[in-house]
């Protein structure tokens, strides 16, 4: 992936309290957030963030709450303005703009997609869609064309006049979705857009996401709490702790390679057969003599390839990519990816 | 020989207690006491009879120490002495007010009443959409109008309608600047619980010294000073308690702070803003009784006059119509704001 990077967050640093800046100078000597929180009285927001966020690629940044990913969301369009730190957007560097170019930044650069879908109550689902249009000073006339077009790409086509109260949870964050489509940015914010829905309803709005991003590719920061959404969506993960990040890369690689306790514990629950792809765990070779049983694509999920295989351990696959082998996949290979790693087993046997 | 006498001798200040020592206008208990016994006077028996160190008390000992009647005389002089700077000011400020208050009455009062009614009617309608409304209000009025109160009846709705209109004006404005600085909130918060719980005779007396009776502003001011409370903290509250998740997006679309304003925070503060405008209408019209002691025309005078002269009927009569208006006020204050809600479901 050779994508630019689009937005670059340096050595960010938010500590919530009356004198940030003394204890910021506590915290890089390495104060713990308890021992601040305890002994300075202000909250560690954030500790050494540093996150590359690539042009046309989906972002997830998770952790629990209080991890500190909301306050980072609101860093990028500077909802929050850090302690310390750098933020660029395409190199330039937000946190030196003024009110008015901060301002215009927000309208042309980045728009956001709410967990409580933050829609105006007295408009219509076509005004609440436009609305990053009236801001900048266009009317209903100007941005209804374009408005209805978005309302009906998330699946809203005759809804444009209810008001949102009349819609469902689900419904309203379409509307949500819309809104920040409609403003034609290049960069979508969602902070835990989908973490209010119903699980059928997220699966939904999960997937008119992907689909929406293989069509636009924008560059798109999500926030969840959710590791089975984040691993779903993610091009790259960052993983948040009490303000810090623990790890970030391929998702995949963070699931057969977690380099930390705390996700190992995440990890263990999740459903790995059909999160972790073919191309993760394959053999890489080229070699095409051998007894395969089969074709298989390298972006087939575990899940899939289990069922193909009716449960037979001594099968190999082949794996290919636009028709061309690029390595092959054992089942007994499949079947050790599916055990949560050692160190986890481990840990549980400790705790136990 | 009074209580204290020994206090102001320890202190050493019985120089100048002689000092002031005159022959001042004797106050009414002085006298009553003077010619009752002569007992009484002298010093108590006992710690039981120690009376409290007030201003009186001590001047019984000093006589140059100032007695309480003193105070409010002082006070009384030194509101006369500012009273003409003051009226100075707010005379011209005030005037358009009672412009408005003559104009209202006079046009209420010129126009025929099958202009009037029908006008009223048709306000009505368009802020209530309903019909049963309509004709509660159409009965209540020709029902004033048939036993001839409908023309008091007039001028006190003309004074509701001029105050309340004034109240909005001013109140809304100072609710928002409130709702914006949390240090004009807490200046703004005293004097707004002082105006609330003041008796409203006490501030009638500064406004008879500072305007003329025979002006209509003086009763303006009076009510526009006890109504305008509601609408002022209402919509303070309303704009403070809107959905912190729906300003945060309009500053992430990159709203202006006026924008914000005018799309976000008033209209989602309706609900609120509207059920200060109820309050402040109700509460206009309750002044407006009150203000007839100074003048203020309408179905306040006939209760005044039942009170006066001892008529019963007409101080019954004149009440139940005050209650009338004061229903079909609420009423349609009420249904508009209801309309409004709907519209502002989350």
């Amino acid at each position: 992936m050779a994508n630019d990077i689009k937005i670059s967050i340096k050595h960010l640093y938010k500590i919530f309290g009356p004198t940030p800046d003394v204890a910021l100078e506590y915290v890089k000597r390495g104060m713990n957030k308890a021992d601040l929180l305890e002994q300075q009285n202000h909250v560690l927001g954030l500790r050494d963030i540093n996150v590359d966020i690539r042009d046309g690629e989906i972002t997830v940044i998770m952790g629990l709450s209080g991890s500190g990913k909301s306050t980072l969301i609101r860093h990028l369009n500077r909802l929050i303005e850090p302690t310390a730190g750098e933020i660029r957007l395409d190199g330039t560097d937000v946190l030196s703009l003024n009110e008015e170019q901060l301002r215009q930044l927000r309208r042309e650069q980045m728009s956001m997609v709410f967990q409580k879908f933050a829609l105006l109550p007295h408009k219509t689902v076509l005004e609440n869609a436009g609305m990053a249009l009236n801001i900048r000073g266009y009317t209903i006339a100007d941005f209804e064309s374009e408005a209805v077009k978005w309302l009906a790409r998330v699946g809203l086509e005759g809804n444009e006049n209810q008001y949102p109260h009349q819609l469902s949870g689900g419904m309203q964050q379409r509307v949500g979705i819309a809104r920040a489509l409609v403003s034609n940015s290049p960069i979508m914010l969602m902070d835990e857009a989908f973490s209010a829905l119903d699980p059928l309803i997220r699966s939904d709005m999960q997937d008119l996401l992907l689909e929406l991003q293989a069509e636009l590719q924008k560059t798109i920061v999500f926030i969840t709490h959710d590791l089975d959404e984040a691993l779903k969506l993610s091009d790259h993960l960052v993983i948040l702790k009490d303000g810090e990040v623990v790890q970030q890369g391929d998702p995949q690689e963070i699931l057969l390679n977690p380099n930390d306790p705390y996700i190992i514990d995440f990890i263990s629950d999740i459903n790995r057969a059909r999160v972790l792809r073919v191309r993760s765990i394959m053999k890489k070779h080229v070699d095409n003599d051998g007894d395969y049983a089969g074709d298989i694509s390298e972006k087939d999920n575990l899940e899939t390839v289990l069922s193909r295989s009716g449960g037979d351990t001594d099968m190999v696959f082949r794996v290919v990519r636009n028709g061309e082998m690029v390595g092959s996949l054992s089942m007994k290979d499949l079947t050790r990816a599916l055990v949560p790693t050692d160190a986890s087993t481990a840990r549980t046997n400790r705790t136990d | 020989m009074a209580t204290y006498d020994s206090l102001f001798s320890t202190l050493g200040l019985k120089d100048w207690c002689s000092e002031g020592k005159s022959d001042g206008p004797m106050s009414m208990a002085d006298l009553l006491a003077k010619t009752q016994s002569k007992s009484n006077s002298t010093e108590p028996e006992s710690l039981w009879d120690l009376p409290f160190p007030s201003m009186d008390t001590l001047n019984e000992s000093c006589a140059a120490f100032p007695q309480s009647r003193e105070l409010t005389k002082g006070l009384e002089q030194g509101f006369l002495a500012i009273k003409d700077n003051l009226s100075l000011v707010l005379d011209p400020v005030t005037q358009p007010l009672s412009w408005f208050l003559d104009g209202a009455l006079y046009g209420m009062l010129n126009t025929p009443w099958w202009i009037v009614i029908p006008v009223m009617l048709a306000v009505v309608f368009l802020v209530t959409k309903s019909w049963k409304l309509v004709l509660l209000v159409a009965s209540s009025i020709c029902l004033l109008a048939f036993i001839d109160y409908y023309e008091y009846a007039m001028q006190t709705l003309a004074i509701i309608f001029v105050c309340a209109f004034l109240c909005v004006l001013l109140g809304v404005p100072i609710g928002i600047a409130m709702s914006r600085s949390n240090t004009f909130q807490r200046m703004t918060i005293p004097v707004l619980d002082m105006l609330q719980t003041l008796p409203p005779f006490v501030y009638l007396i500064p406004l008879i010294f500072l305007f003329s009776v025979t002006e209509s502003k003086l009763y303006g001011i009076a009510i526009i000073l006890y109504a305008i409370v509601p609408v002022v903290r209402l919509t303070n509250l309303g704009i403070r308690l809107v959905d912190k998740d729906v300003i945060e997006a309009a500053d992430a679309f990159g709203m202006t702070p006026r924008q914000k304003l005018f799309k976000v925070q008033i209209p989602l503060a309706l609900p609120n803003i509207m059920a200060g405008v109820n309050q402040t209408i109700m509460m206009s019209l309750a002044m407006v009784v009150i203000a007839s002691l100074v003048s203020a025309p309408g179905l306040g005078v006939l209760v005044l006059r039942g009170i006066r002269n001892l008529e019963l009927g007409v101080g019954l009569v004149a009440g139940l119509g005050i209650v009338i208006l004061a229903v079909i006020l609420d009423r349609v204050t009420k249904a508009s704001l209801a309309r409004i809600n709907a519209t502002h479901k989350q």
